[in-house]
């Protein structure tokens, strides 16, 4: 071929060996740097912000502090976040009053913000009216632990704050360590409000004014976002502030790049990676893989409980008995998560009043054409199966297995790959006939599953299923305060799920986490993204 | 011809093509709005997003009003510059674009000047001997560059160059991701480290761009050689060339002077319409290198029907197409004295 080429690709191929001959310059900037890549983005500085992405919490997580912060247990061996424990973050320590109505909160003394002016009872309670006052997200979360109202939150001398509850409930002070109620600068925020914004919900998009770990070096939504270590903060597992000098987070859409980019050790850890790519770079053992089943989530099989032929219990069960679970949580996941099919109940009843547990179920065609029979379309029928394109990867293999399966007894199945916003709109407006989508809940307590996802005309029934009864006992459940009777709602409504069969729960997916060996204190957080505060370089 | 008049009548010619933009606004515009897909509810997707949230999404986004106020709306705040806000990034669109464009322009510009050094000497190697070896040898190199589709390509280069090899810097951005950024002031960052005189950033931004440069390259070396051997077949047996040869002019001065020179005009053409598909088009080469450009920017904005980057990005699209098409015109202007852009 032509000469001309040739030469010039010599020539590139020189440029190259030249570029590496030239030793990188900044080698002693990356033990103390942490480079953490993800799919997403980070679109916005305050979590509150609708449309704001998981990365966008993570990034909050760290430039903000909470009055208080989940604990961390073992789970298999594994680090996860563990609801039953809360620990003070500004606080320095709570009371709960026995009728469990009051919650006193005492800040730490030596707290500052990032500017150095000392962190007081005001700012909190100006964070605290914003969150439940201000257009903004914490206001339908702080809402599922009955905090509404600015008047709930009293200022009782600079460092002690009291919060006032209509009636006791044990989601309260869980709710004020989710991402939303962070606790900002409130002499700074006001100075940047406005008239038709005085919660300065505009400014604080853009800008920071927090006391937590880390201070924001520069933010490119969409790009990358750049934080520097707070010296001054005391607040990590140890009395320290943070390990790490800088941390990166990049957006690197390509999913067969961000692995590429962990494996040559040019990014230190990365959340999203495809299951095939795990699964590679975990066989080649040069990296540490941490997997942790998504225990906050579920993924399932839903049908619209109102839309015929899905509004008949034994249509929904013959679709229970006709999936080839086997086949679909290793196309889909190659088997990484951890599965919610093929349990035994002894007795038919519920072992657990935990949500969710592994259900009763597995393939068996002959029982699903009983049930199809039952229902009177022993001929089966036509449907549609949606995903959205965001899912293709897990959800295109698991759409083709389920039309493949459910041809086998009649049913015709046309699937349907729907854009997310599109997919979003039809689930909103409740016309899905049968989807596959997820779920996930911050607070994953059984009554909170149950509520959300289970009761009432809201786009999380995705099932749009309406059962008295389980309604009744989602909602007693929520202020129950003796343990044994919590327990048993639990398998109350998990009963009632299993003979509704609203949808199909399949399993909670991994969230496979794969770093650097040199990366330790990953622990599974629940916003499903990495708590930079927890990772220390060896 | 005067140098004045040709810019009077370039003036003039983006006058005229003021209605073209103003259709492409509004048919955009009605098409975002015709599409499957609420964007409040899309965005409203955090847990507990409810119905109140969704609402007030719609409000910020203006969804609320009747569409033809909507309309109206966008083009007196288009009037005044403003491409409104996206709520992808959550900033001014007109700040994404400016900060995004020449990245993208980067890239596209670096791809089609390989392409072009690459291309214009195949197409005319070929059409020297055609039927020969090396013409053959110039079409299989063509099909092959043409076949591969740009993010395969991207990919196996990633895959030789960074991972096996090792010898390319990481492939997510535009340049180092420790390395510090010089004072924007093109946005080039090529021409921007130059103003500052760092040129171990220079070198660095440079090595950034050479794989996704050449997988974009690729794709489009194909057109251009075949236009090139085509046109240059037909100026090699024209009688001015006969002539040229008859006389005993060098090898050389025939072929670039008189053959190469009247050419080049369809070649011209070709590598405007080029430039602006691959400026478009170019979406998946951005992804696979990390690319902050405009057209991965679109393609999520339109994933998530965020409506004013998209209509944004179309708009800013045809502005370029026109000029690009004044760009291609003066450069005729150049290539043959004859034409006049009119």
């Amino acid at each position: 071929m032509s000469f001309i080429q040739s030469k010039r690709l010599l020539w590139i191929a020189a440029a190259l060996v030249v570029s590496v001959a030239a030793t990188p310059s900044h080698a002693q900037s990356r033990a103390e740097t942490l480079r953490y890549i993800t799919g997403a983005s980070v679109n916005t500085l305050d979590p509150n912000i609708p449309g704001s992405t998981r990365e966008a919490f993570a990034v909050s997580l760290s430039t903000y502090d909470r009055l208080v912060s989940f604990g961390r247990k073992q789970l298999n061996g594994k680090w996860v976040f563990d609801l039953d424990t809360i620990t003070g973050e500004l606080a320095e320590s709570y009371d709960i009053s026995p009728d469990g109505l009051k919650i006193t909160l005492r800040l730490r003394k030596d707290a500052k913000f990032q500017d150095g002016t000392p962190v007081t009872a005001d700012d909190v309670k100006w964070s605290l009216d914003r969150a439940v006052t201000a257009p903004v997200l914490g206001k339908a979360q702080l809402l599922t632990g009955s905090l509404t109202s600015a008047d709930q939150f009293k200022v009782i001398d600079p460092l002690t704050i009291e919060i006032t509850l209509p009636k006791p409930d044990k989601l309260a002070l869980p709710n004020l360590a989710t991402v939303y109620p962070i606790i900002i600068n409130s002499k700074v925020a006001k100075a940047n409000a406005t008239a038709e914004d005085p919660w300065a919900t505009a400014w604080l998009k853009e800008h920071t004014a927090g006391s937590g770990a880390y201070v924001i070096e520069t933010f490119k939504p969409g790009e990358q976002v750049i934080m520097k270590r707070n010296e001054a903060w005391n607040r990590g597992t140890t009395d320290k502030a943070a390990f790490f000098k800088r941390v990166i987070i990049q957006s690197v859409p390509e999913p067969s790049t961000r692995a590429n980019l962990v494996e040559r050790g040019d990014a230190d850890i990365v959340v999203d990676l495809q299951a095939s790519d795990v699964q590679a770079l975990e066989a080649k053992g040069t990296l540490r893989v941490i997997s942790t089943p998504q225990y906050n989530s579920v993924t399932f099989v839903s049908m619209n409980n109102r839309i015929p032929p899905f509004d008949n219990v034994n249509v929904r069960r013959a679709i229970a008995y006709a999936l080839p679970y086997d086949a679909m949580f290793k196309a889909a996941l190659f088997g990484r998560g951890a599965p919610l099919f093929g349990a035994t109940w002894a007795d038919g009843k519920p072992p657990s009043g935990a949500y969710p547990i592994p259900q009763p179920v597995k393939l068996d065609l002959d029982k699903a054409r009983e049930y199809l029979k039952a229902a009177g379309l022993p001929e089966g029928f036509s449907t549609t199966f949606s995903f959205n394109v965001g899912q293709a990867s897990t959800a295109e293999p698991m759409a083709a297995l389920v039309k493949e399966s459910l041809d086998k007894i009649g049913i015709k199945v046309d699937i349907q790959k729907l854009p997310d916003a599109q997919m979003s709109t039809q689930i909103n407006e409740k016309k899905l006939p049968f989807f596959t989508e997820g779920i996930v809940a911050w607070l994953p307590s059984t009554d909170y599953f149950y509520r959300n996802f289970y009761t009432g005309n809201q786009r999380w029934n995705y099932s749009s299923i309406d059962n008295a009864e389980l309604t009744a006992v989602a909602q007693e459940a929520r202020f129950e305060s003796d343990k044994a009777k919590y327990e048993e709602d639990g398998k109350k409504l998990n009963a009632i799920h299993f003979s509704e069969m609203p949808q199909v729960m399949l399993w909670q997916p991994a969230q496979d986490a794969v770093m650097a060996s040199s990366i330790q204190g990953y622990t599974y957080q629940f916003h499903r993204q990495v708590d930079y505060r927890d990772l220390s370089r060896k | 011809m005067a140098f004045g008049a040709t810019i009077i009548r370039a003036g003039r010619r983006l006058l005229s093509s003021l209605p073209a933009l103003f259709g492409v606004l509004v048919f955009t515009f009605l098409l975002m709005r015709v599409l499957p897909g609420d964007p409040a509810v899309f965005f409203a997707s955090g847990p507990n997003a409810g119905k109140e949230e969704i609402e007030l999404i719609r409000k910020q986004m203006g969804l609320d009003k009747p569409i033809p106020n909507q309309l109206l709306l966008y083009l007196s705040d288009v009037g005044r510059g403003n491409l409104g806000r996206s709520m992808m990034t959550g900033q001014q669109v007109t700040k994404d674009l400016r900060e995004r464009l020449p990245a993208s322009l980067e890239l596209t510009l670096s791809a089609l000047l390989i392409a072009l050094i690459s291309a214009v000497p195949l197409g005319v190697v070929a059409a020297l001997k055609p039927g020969s070896i090396i013409d053959h040898g110039v079409r299989l190199f063509c099909s092959l560059g043409v076949c591969v589709p740009t993010f395969v390509s991207g990919l196996l280069l990633i895959y030789v160059f960074y991972y096996l090899l090792g010898l390319a810097p990481d492939p997510t951005g535009r340049v180092d991701i420790f390395a510090s950024l010089p004072p924007s002031k093109t946005g080039f960052l090529l021409i921007d480290f130059l103003l500052v005189g760092d040129f171990e950033g220079w070198w660095a931004a440079f090595r950034q761009l050479i794989l996704p440069a050449i997988s974009m390259a690729l794709f489009v070396i194909a057109p251009l050689a075949r236009i090139t051997r085509a046109s240059m077949l037909v100026s090699l047996g024209s009688d001015f060339v006969r002539t040229a040869r008859s006389v005993g002019l060098s090898r050389w001065s025939t072929v670039v002077t008189y053959a190469l020179r009247n050419a080049i005009l369809p070649v011209i053409t070709i590598a405007g319409i080029v430039f602006s598909t691959m400026l478009g088009a170019n979406v998946l080469v951005e992804k696979v290198f990390s690319w902050p450009g405009v057209a991965s920017y679109a393609l999520d904005a339109l994933l998530a029907s965020d409506y004013a980057p998209v209509q944004g990005f179309v708009l800013l699209m045809a502005s370029v197409f026109v000029i690009v098409n004044l760009v291609v015109d003066v450069l005729y202007g150049i290539a043959d004295p004859r034409v006049t852009i009119t």
